[in-house]
């Protein structure tokens, strides 16, 4: 009881920490000047997202990746993750006040009631391809999400520049759209590998139930994204038409979710 | 105590006064303690920039202060020069201060580097023993002031130009202009202007072209680029990353079927163009096209506008807020 009330504790602190870079960073934006919390908060986050899946691993014995809260708490953090590496690396302005909604959104929807099981299975026996199956692929969502919020950021900038509309404090803000558009194809490009492997071990992985829907939905997915990602490489491909397949593709996958 | 400004700037001397008048920065200090040796002076910030020479005194009497230092000065200077010195006093001081740590007394409305330059002024006065109680508050409460300005007005946001819009835009589109390749159909005096506009902030590559091919070489040399005649330019169209058009042509030189052909060429690359002539130069359906931004000089003076109107709205109210602060 102690330890469910300890985990949830947690969620809900990484919950008003992702919340709070979300907010104050819009209205940052609002007032046109530039965050420089953002960053901190969400990285204050990643911490409590850190504490939150050890301690839920610690309860499974195994990855936590048992229950639609666990899979929504990691890719949260995987989300997070990338961000903090991607936004210090490049210094893309505004991506954190871009993410910080969605992790917010994910880890509020894990607090749902019935999202995380009180009383977790604790494995005795885990398999290692299917453990690795699932840490992949929800890595390869953060990846893959955070391509999608950059390719939102790029579709905000991209219309205004078209219609010519920027006296804007989020016009001004906004990083280049050429920017924009590598960014989104880097993670895109991460995500789909980091896919890939999630893909062979799931392949190799024991099979147990009815897996055959799950598979059929993950190669589908996995496919998708390899025909974006061939097309953009072979032919090449307008920058907007990238960043909404990013985007829609990520939508899609994330109607995946119920079905695992 | 009273306090009294005695200065000039680029409003009010040329160059070849400002800098009789100037101070090196390192002496800034110094040349304020030397300033208190004169009668009625008690505590002195001298500020000497590129755009200013201002001496900041505190004085028992207003009007015996400044004309010590306004003698003093004297003493180095002629009669005409003498002339460009503007002199406030009290709270007028107090506000010309305020207004020129927000930046809205500099040459670039909003500019920052001011800030830091009255601060290392003000801190070289009072390593030096220079100051006392009533500049010592003054210069803290315009720092104050300057953070409050620049945290929460846009004062510096906004380009007031064509050309400065359509470089802003350009950064906008491709970042770091560095490794650009700019091209400029027509050897017209707007688009020199844009183009050295784009060169200066990192372009590296500029074709130009133009129906008299001779204007073309010229303007090429000028700028150190490279001419190519008006009926092979469209070969420069697969490597160009922003084009700018101002030709006196009465029909359309760039077509958007020109673009659609060289699309799959240009990797579907983003491609900014600037149509500053009239009747204009570019097809409007050439901005339907999706990695295209095409900017006419409508467009481009509307932002500008825009900006000018935001500027000014910004500075009422920085004024304001230095009222408040007085």
């Amino acid at each position: 009881m102690e330890s469910f009330a300890m985990d949830k504790w947690m969620l809900l602190i990484a919950t008003l920490l992702a919340a709070a870079a979300a907010v104050q960073g819009a209205n940052y934006v609002r007032r046109g000047i530039r965050s420089r919390w953002t960053m901190a908060w969400m990285l204050l986050c990643f911490i409590a997202q850190m504490f939150l899946l050890g301690m839920r691993g610690e309860m499974r014995g195994a990855c936590p990746l048992g229950d639609l809260g666990e899979i929504l708490i990691f890719s949260a953090w995987s989300l997070t993750m990338f961000y903090l590496l991607e936004g210090s690396v490049y210094r893309l302005s505004l991506l954190g006040v871009f993410t910080a909604p969605l992790v917010s959104v994910m880890l509020g929807a894990a607090l749902i009631p019935g999202m995380l099981d009180t009383n977790p299975v604790h494995i005795d026996h885990a398999d290692a391809w299917g453990e690795a199956h699932a840490a992949f692929s929800v890595l390869a969502y953060g990846a893959l999400g955070l391509a999608a919020v950059t390719g939102v950021m790029f579709l905000l900038l991209n219309r205004r520049l078209k219609n010519g509309a920027l006296n804007n404090a989020l016009f001004k803000n906004l990083p280049p759209v050429r920017d924009l558009s590598r960014v989104v194809n880097r993670l895109l490009v991460l995500g789909f590998a980091i896919l890939t492997l999630g893909l062979i071990c799931g392949l190799v992985m024991e099979k147990s139930g009815d897996v055959t829907k799950h598979l059929a939905v993950a190669l589908c997915q996995w496919v998708a994204y390899a025909m974006l990602l061939t097309i953009e490489w072979r032919r090449g491909m307008p920058p907007r038409k990238l960043a909404l397949a990013a985007v829609i593709l990520f939508v899609l996958s994330l109607l995946i979710f119920p079905l695992l | 105590m009273e306090l009294v400004c005695l200065g000039l700037n680029h409003e009010t001397a040329p160059v070849e006064v400002r800098e009789h008048f100037s101070v090196a920065v390192e002496q800034q200090g110094d040349k304020a303690r030397e300033l208190m040796e004169l009668s009625n002076v008690t505590e002195s910030v001298v500020l000497s920039t590129c755009n200013r020479t201002e001496i900041y005194i505190g004085t028992e009497q207003a009007e015996q202060g400044a004309k010590a230092l306004y003698e003093h000065l004297a003493s180095d200077h002629d009669a005409v020069e003498m002339q460009h010195l503007y002199q406030k006093v009290g709270s007028e001081a107090r506000e010309h201060l305020f207004s020129l740590v927000s930046g809205l007394d500099s040459m670039v409305l909003g500019e920052t580097e001011i800030f830091g330059q009255v601060k290392q002024a003000y801190q070289q006065a009072l390593e030096s023993g220079a100051t006392k109680g009533l500049l010592n508050k003054l210069f803290q409460k315009s720092f104050t002031v300057g953070k409050r300005i620049r945290t929460n007005t846009k004062i510096q946001m906004g380009q007031t130009s064509v050309g400065s819009v359509a470089v802003d835009l350009a950064e906008k589109i491709f970042g770091n202009l560095k490794g650009s390749h700019v091209m400029v159909i027509g050897a017209g005096d707007m688009s020199r202007q844009v183009a050295q506009s784009m060169l200066s902030r990192g372009a590296s590559e500029l074709t130009v072209t133009n129906r008299t091919h001779t204007r073309a070489v010229e303007l090429a040399e000028e700028l150190g680029g490279s001419a190519v005649t008006f009926d092979s330019w469209e070969e420069t169209l697969t490597a160009a990353d922003v084009i700018v058009s101002s030709t006196g042509a009465t029909e359309p030189v760039l077509k958007a079927s020109q673009i659609e052909a060289v699309r799959k060429k240009r990797k579907y690359r983003p491609l900014f163009l600037i149509d500053i002539a009239v009747p204009r130069d570019i097809e409007s359906g050439a901005g339907e096209i999706e990695e295209v931004y095409l900017y006419d000089i409508d467009k481009l003076q509307m932002l500008a506008s825009e900006a000018r109107a935001s500027r000014e709205e910004q500075v009422r109210i920085c004024q304001q807020m230095i009222q408040e602060e007085l």
